[in-house]
């Protein structure tokens, strides 16, 4: 019996609605979401994705799409649940839930009964009250911003008293070249008592910029989700479409979109290493993996025309073809960057100075990957096997060229270097294998807009970025994304916990998590 | 492929096509920050709003194939200690003050520079809600560096547009 049948036998009021072979859409009675979340969570389901959308399928107020997945279970569970202006929330079954529900909060102008945490998420204070940018009432345009803020108008953070506290407030403009972000840590002596983070500080309000655009349109503003995530962001964006229209990529196009997505977990890996390395003031070696980079921003210039690959995918497929030769010299290449990636790797293991900054530092457990849905590297480095090109297989060519993955227990900034360094060797590997794989056929299909909605996963570098695409007249209704990082990020003011403010940096690092994948 | 010999033999990463041009750009940046800098430029980076790419070009211009910090240039942790603001970013409204307050704490005299296609205000986000447009609505904007994102090779040439802009008006 599938788990949706499960879930009618409990609850009659479920109604089906569409089933493709990723997703299954339910429809849910508003009042029953409390308990149809505590039947799922003693299922073993996570919930992964919580929004809104407004004028979907015939309902003229607000629908709730709560997406659930559970480990061994390919399809996504997706209820939808009709709403006006409020409704209960589920933040006390999932935590995740409470920043999704600030955040229609903010985007829609809906109450969550019973929620505990009800301040402002991505308008902060200057933005004017009662404005609720994603109801369709709002045509998109500059606003009149308040000119002055009360005291009582600004964010509260938690206040910790106590004989000897002190706060440090860091951000949003701080040292580093780096995005814009907020930190309050309480601390004691040295030690860090709590840390508070706030962000959204870089919100340029994608979701709604991406309304009423063409689906070709589109794809500049998921290519802009996150410079080092343009893949990624791209290839869950055109999946999405390509799904909702039943569009087939030819088999070369699906290969070299897999090629890039590798090459920029590479590059975008390599960064944190080299960045973890920089932070424990050893810059020598860190110029290795910065050298790294550098030639592999070059590769991609060479294969794709960007440094970046801004511009690569399409929907139907890729815009360039890239020739044998190329591919050959890639791979010579790519065998090179092997060997001196390892030998570099193994001589910072070397170094004891280095070890004694890495290990048992900034320790994220096991249990707290699920509740937080934390997910990519960060959760592979805490004992959990999260990787959404095995979970949620949104291509049949991983299955058959990957190794499996490295998976480590401890947790702290040491395991996460690991596994980062494995993944990059994994990636080169999977490279290699699709180099030699490659078949021929077209670049891009020619093909129809279909109306429809549809959801799609896809591993970034930093683990798993999910887009729900609502298509409507041929034009974009619906734009939602949320990279790996919206949830990641929380893991920091757990990781940070007991450890000296010195190493804050260095723990930052070791997640390296995205400020604009954040805040879109 | 994995033998000792490969590793000698084996091509370091392909010339780039830009090599020569980088060696006299950074000939000609030591001559200027000597110059008119009095060897020494500080850049404080502030991101209001990129996606992420100009910061990483730009951490990429301290790399050894690049390796700007030999020439002069340092990116500092505070605006207190900058000559130069490099901002990126269309503006968030939610980065206006942070931006205004940085640009007060910068000591005159004091330049900034407005990198990417968002900062210029050729963005794709240029009408949207969240942003106010560019960063010359928000605080006077020296050079401008389009891009998407800028490549590395184009930042040091508006590097050195400031710098020549500043030798022929004074400061």
């Amino acid at each position: 019996m599938s788990y949706k049948d499960q879930l009618k036998q409990l609850f009659p009021s479920i109604t089906y609605d569409e089933e493709t072979d990723l997703e299954e859409y339910v429809f849910i009675n508003p009042k029953e979401i409390v308990e149809i979340s505590k039947s799922l969570k003693s299922l073993h389901f996570n919930l992964i994705l919580e929004f809104g959308v407004e004028n979907f399928k015939n309902h003229k107020g607000i629908t709730l799409i709560y997406v659930f997945e559970k480990a061994d279970y390919r399809k996504l569970l997706i209820m939808q649940s009709k709403i006006n202006n409020n409704a209960e929330s589920i933040a006390q079954i999932y935590p995740t839930a409470m920043l999704y529900e600030r955040e229609m909060q903010d985007g829609f102008g809906i109450e969550f009964n019973h929620s505990f945490d009800t301040r402002k998420l991505f308008l902060h204070e200057y933005y004017p009250e009662g404005f609720h940018p994603l109801k369709k009432a709002f045509t998109n345009a500059h606003l009149k911003l308040k000119g002055k803020v009360s005291p009582s108008e600004e964010y509260v953070f938690k206040k910790i008293n106590g004989e000897g506290i002190y706060e440090i407030s860091v951000g949003p403009i701080h040292a580093g070249i780096i995005a814009s972000g907020h930190f309050r840590f309480n601390v004691i002596g040295e030690t860090i008592l709590n840390l508070e983070i706030r962000h959204f500080w870089k919100h340029r309000g994608i979701e709604k910029c991406a309304e009423n655009k063409t689906p070709e349109e589109g794809t500049v503003f998921a290519e802009s989700i996150g410079g080092d995530e343009t893949i990624a962001n791209t290839l869950a964006y055109c999946t999405a479409i390509e799904k909702i229209s039943g569009i087939k990529v030819s088999k070369r196009a699906e290969h070299l979109r897999l090629l890039c997505a590798e090459m920029e977990r590479i590059y975008s890996l390599l960064g944190d290493i080299a960045g973890m390395i920089v932070d424990v003031a050893y810059p020598v070696g860190a110029s290795q993996f910065f050298n790294l980079r550098e030639e592999i921003l070059r590769w991609n210039e060479r294969l794709t025309g960007s440094r970046f690959c801004k511009g690569m995918l399409i929907i139907g497929g890729v815009s360039k073809d890239v020739n044998s030769k190329t591919l050959d010299e890639l791979g010579d290449y790519l065998n090179y960057f092997y060997s001196q990636f390892t030998n570099s790797f193994l001589k910072i293991l070397e170094n004891a100075s280095v070890l004694d900054r890495f290990e048992t530092t900034g320790i994220i457990k096991e249990s707290l990957v699920k509740p937080l849905n934390l997910t990519g590297p960060l959760a592979r480095a805490s004992g959990v096997n999260k990787d959404e090109r095995i979970c949620h297989p949104y291509t049949k060519i991983y299955e058959q060229i990957m190794n499996p993955n490295k998976i480590l227990n401890e947790g702290d900034v040491l395991s996460r270097f690991r596994i980062k360094a494995n993944t990059i060797k994994n990636s080169a590997n999977i490279i290699l294998m699709i180099i030699k794989n490659m078949p021929k056929g077209e670049m891009s299909v020619n093909y129809d807009i279909k109306d429809g909605c549809s959801c799609s996963i896809v591993e970034s570098s930093r683990g798993q970025n999910i887009m729900f695409i609502n298509i409507k007249n041929k034009k974009i209704d619906r734009f939602k994304v949320r990279t790996a990082s919206f949830c990641n990020w929380y893991a920091i003011e757990h990781a940070v916990m007991g450890n000296i403010v010195p190493d804050f940096p260095l723990i930052n690092k070791s997640l390296n998590l995205s400020y604009e994948g954040n805040d879109l | 492929m994995n033998s000792p010999l490969f590793r000698i033999i084996a091509p370091k990463a392909k010339k780039n096509r830009d090599d020569e041009e980088l060696k006299r750009l950074r000939l000609e940046l030591k001559r200027s920050i000597g110059s008119v800098f009095g060897r020494s430029m500080a850049i404080r980076e502030v991101d209001t709003g990129s996606d992420g790419s100009p910061e990483i070009e730009l951490v990429n211009l301290t790399n050894p194939y690049y390796d700007i910090e030999q020439y002069g240039i340092t990116f500092v942790a505070s605006p207190r200690h900058a000559d130069v603001l490099m901002v990126t970013g269309p503006v968030t409204c939610n980065m206006v003050t942070p931006l205004c307050k940085v640009y007060e704490a910068t000591p005159s005299p004091k330049w900034v520079i407005a990198l990417g296609d968002d900062a210029c205000g050729i963005g794709i986000f240029k009408d949207s809600y969240a942003v106010i447009g560019s960063v010359d609505k928000v605080i006077p904007v020296d050079v401008k560096i389009p891009g998407n994102p800028p490549i590395p090779i184009d930042i040091i040439k508006g590097l050195l547009e400031l710098i020549e802009k500043i030798g022929k008006e004074g400061y």
